[in-house]
């Protein structure tokens, strides 16, 4: 079953459990109930076909649901990533770009810092996550940005 | 009774604003909200009488602007205004333009503000007053004396002068770490604050962090509501309140209560202020800094005291005297407050930002919430990411714990991660449970969080099975219909449970 989707969690395969019977209670904000036996949970599912977040007791739990096919594109776009051509740099938290250590043109090494942003009301310094060229700073000192914006764009170090 | 004011001006946002918007009509006054662009229609937007416009999101340019504030309130008629707690709460320069510009500040003397907001006079003033202080100095510039810094002796805390709220605040526990930590606490300080000055303290390890709420009137009359224990934090900044402090000796309560007179009585006070404190594990305590201003757990000391402190802070500003029924409110039962930020506590208390999606409060008996956040909002980047704060009565500690946890098995939100699951997981902590815990909880007994247990991932992905089936009904190639011809186990139960749900309904 080459198209059968397989869960994982923290990319471990993980099986449902027989028994158990699903009801929405709030569709639309995924709101639901399990229940076996005389056991009755309230849970939150959210999210889906390829990734979704079950929610128990607080706790948001990450179970994708990808079929074999998926996971091999998943795996080798990121190995792509990882080892060539350009890299983005980006937010990993909201916040205030309070200094830009990088410009255009220059080799940066593994680990150099590129931005400070503070974030959680303390500085972090982002480093970058492999040596090579800087093409491009996106951002600015006293910018807001996002989670997930991209702050610096990298090339491959200069052969 | 006459209302103290006829129309008040709130200068906040969020859960703080709807706070006192209430407290206004219960007096009778009426509320004036003030909103950025993205907060056009928020929560308190809605539960205001009326809205004024501040400007563009950033809060520099709305919340933050002392200009652009002071217009609202000149345009919406307002005779006082309230700051609430944070953005320009304790801006001395803004209580100063309140009062100039012939509004009624509704918090401490701007004066008050000035010697007290430089934690470094704080310091003066409490020793002046005869109240312990750890031990510390002041750091003007980056080459001040290495040796001298040294000498305090390691851990020891770089905190921000003109701080608050963990910004500029860095543990250092070894020499060689010195300069790194105050050159990073300079950058924060100067970025959060304009003032790059900081003090070094010794750290005490293993400490509580108690501090007293109190309120005076214009009269010389203060009334000192007991205290509340706030050791339970991340990055400096707190999680779970309550009151009384557990664990605390009647004596160590009285000399707290007589030290923060004594500070309060050093300065121009009226209003509501709080004076926190370290207390270590012999129950020796120090002075930390006085917040002039509500605080964010404020709510804690009005359930247990029956004093409703933002009504107060209105009818002192006005010139009212306190009551009786304030100066000798005594603390009855237990109050905690869990606050549930939009934050990942399994990802380092990382906030985060989205839209909420569920939205269910928990409710019954002695269950407050304080909230400016309902289903289907868009969180703003811009802004703190605090959602609600969950509040329990109960007469003693061991059923306040228990309501906590009640009230938390009620509670959903859907859509961000938040504090919920650590709140959910502290309640059931022994040295919580026992009440005997300081302010190194979060880092030494949560860590990162829990692992996964395999009860609940096999839960989460019997839902997901269950979820898709029901979502994605026969056609080919769907989920449904790929596994119910699986010879997997997986797959063979992925298709029970649709079936279960279809005979279900």
């Amino acid at each position: 079953m080459k198209d059968e989707r397989e869960l994982r969690i923290g990319g471990e395969p993980v099986a449902p459990e027989a028994g158990w019977s699903f009801a929405w209670v709030d569709r639309r904000h995924g709101r639901a109930l399990m229940r076996r036996d005389e056991r009755v949970e309230a849970i939150l599912v959210e999210g889906g076909p390829m990734a979704w977040v079950v929610t128990v007791r607080g706790r948001r739990i990450e179970v994708s649901a990808l079929t074999h096919r998926d996971r091999l594109l998943a795996e080798t776009a990121e190995q792509g990533r990882r080892h060539h051509g350009p890299a983005e740099v980006r937010a990993t938290l909201p916040g205030l770009v309070v200094r830009v250590s990088v410009s255009a043109d220059q080799e940066v090494a593994e680990g150099d810092p590129l931005v400070t942003v503070e974030a959680m009301k303390m500085q972090n310094e982002i480093r970058a996550p492999r040596s090579g060229r800087v093409i491009a700073v996106e951002v600015a000192a006293g910018q807001t940005i996002a989670s997930g914006a991209v702050l610096v764009r990298l090339a491959d170090p200069d052969p | 009774m006459t209302p103290p004011f006829r129309r008040v001006l709130i200068a906040n946002r969020g859960e703080i604003a709807i706070r006192i918007i209430r407290a206004c009509h219960e007096l009778g006054i009426e509320a004036v909200a003030v909103y950025s662009e993205v907060d056009r229609d928020a929560p308190h937007v809605r539960a205001a009488d009326r809205a004024e416009p501040i400007g563009p999101a950033a809060p520099a340019a709305s919340y933050l602007s002392v200009d652009a504030v002071l217009a609202a309130a000149a345009r919406s008629g307002a005779e006082a205004v309230h700051p609430g707690y944070g953005f320009l709460s304790e801006n001395a320069a803004f209580a100063r333009a309140v009062t100039a510009a012939g509004f009624v500040f509704v918090g401490p003397p701007a004066e008050t503000m000035e010697r007290l907001g430089d934690k470094l006079a704080a310091r003066q003033t409490a020793v002046d007053a005869g109240v312990p202080v750890t031990p510390g100095l002041m750091v003007s510039t980056d080459q001040a004396a290495p040796a001298d810094v040294e000498a305090i002796g390691f851990p020891m805390m770089v905190k921000a002068a003109a701080g608050g709220g963990g910004r500029g605040m860095r543990r250092v526990d070894r020499a060689e770490d010195l300069a790194d930590a105050l050159h990073l606490a300079r950058h924060e300080a100067l970025a959060a604050f304009g003032d790059g000055t900081l003090y070094v303290e010794r750290l005490v390890v293993g400490a509580r962090h108690v501090e007293v709420q109190v309120l005076g009137d214009q009269h010389g009359t203060l009334a000192i509501l007991g205290e509340r224990d706030c050791s339970i934090q991340r990055r400096h900044q707190k999680l779970v309140e309550e009151a009384p402090a557990p664990g605390l000796a009647p004596e160590t309560r009285e000399a707290l209560a007589a030290d923060t007179r004594r500070v309060a009585r050093a300065v121009p006070f009226h209003n509501a202020a709080t004076v926190e404190f370290l207390v270590d594990a012999d129950q020796r305590h120090w002075f930390g800094e006085m917040n002039t201003r509500l605080q964010v757990e404020h709510g804690v000391t009005e359930l247990v005291t029956g004093v409703d402190l933002v009504a107060w802070q209105l009818r002192v500003a006005a010139g009212e005297r306190l009551a009786p029924e304030v100066t000798e409110a005594a603390v009855r039962g237990h109050a905690i407050q869990a606050r549930i930020y939009a934050e990942d506590p399994w990802h380092g208390f990382s906030p985060a930002t989205g839209r909420i999606g569920a939205w269910e409060m928990p409710a019954g008996p002695g269950i407050r919430i304080d909230s400016g956040s309902e289903a289907d909002l868009d969180l703003p980047t811009e802004y703190d990411p605090l959602l609600a704060k969950l509040l329990v009565h109960a007469p003693d500690r061991d059923a306040a714990v228990a309501r906590l946890r009640r009230a938390l098995d009620e509670t959903v939100i859907g859509g961000v991660p938040t504090t919920l699951g650590f709140h959910r997981w502290l309640v059931d902590q022994p040295p919580f449970v026992a009440g005997r815990y300081d302010t190194t909880l979060v880092a030494d007994l949560w860590g990162d969080g829990p692992p996964l247990t395999d009860a609940d991932r096999s839960l989460a992905a019997s839902a997901v099975a269950a979820a898709a089936a029901h979502l994605a009904p026969p056609p080919s190639g769907s989920l449904a219909d790929a596994s119910a011809g699986s010879d997997l186990a997986a797959g063979r139960a992925w298709a029970r449970l649709g079936r279960e749900e279809a005979v279900e309904r």
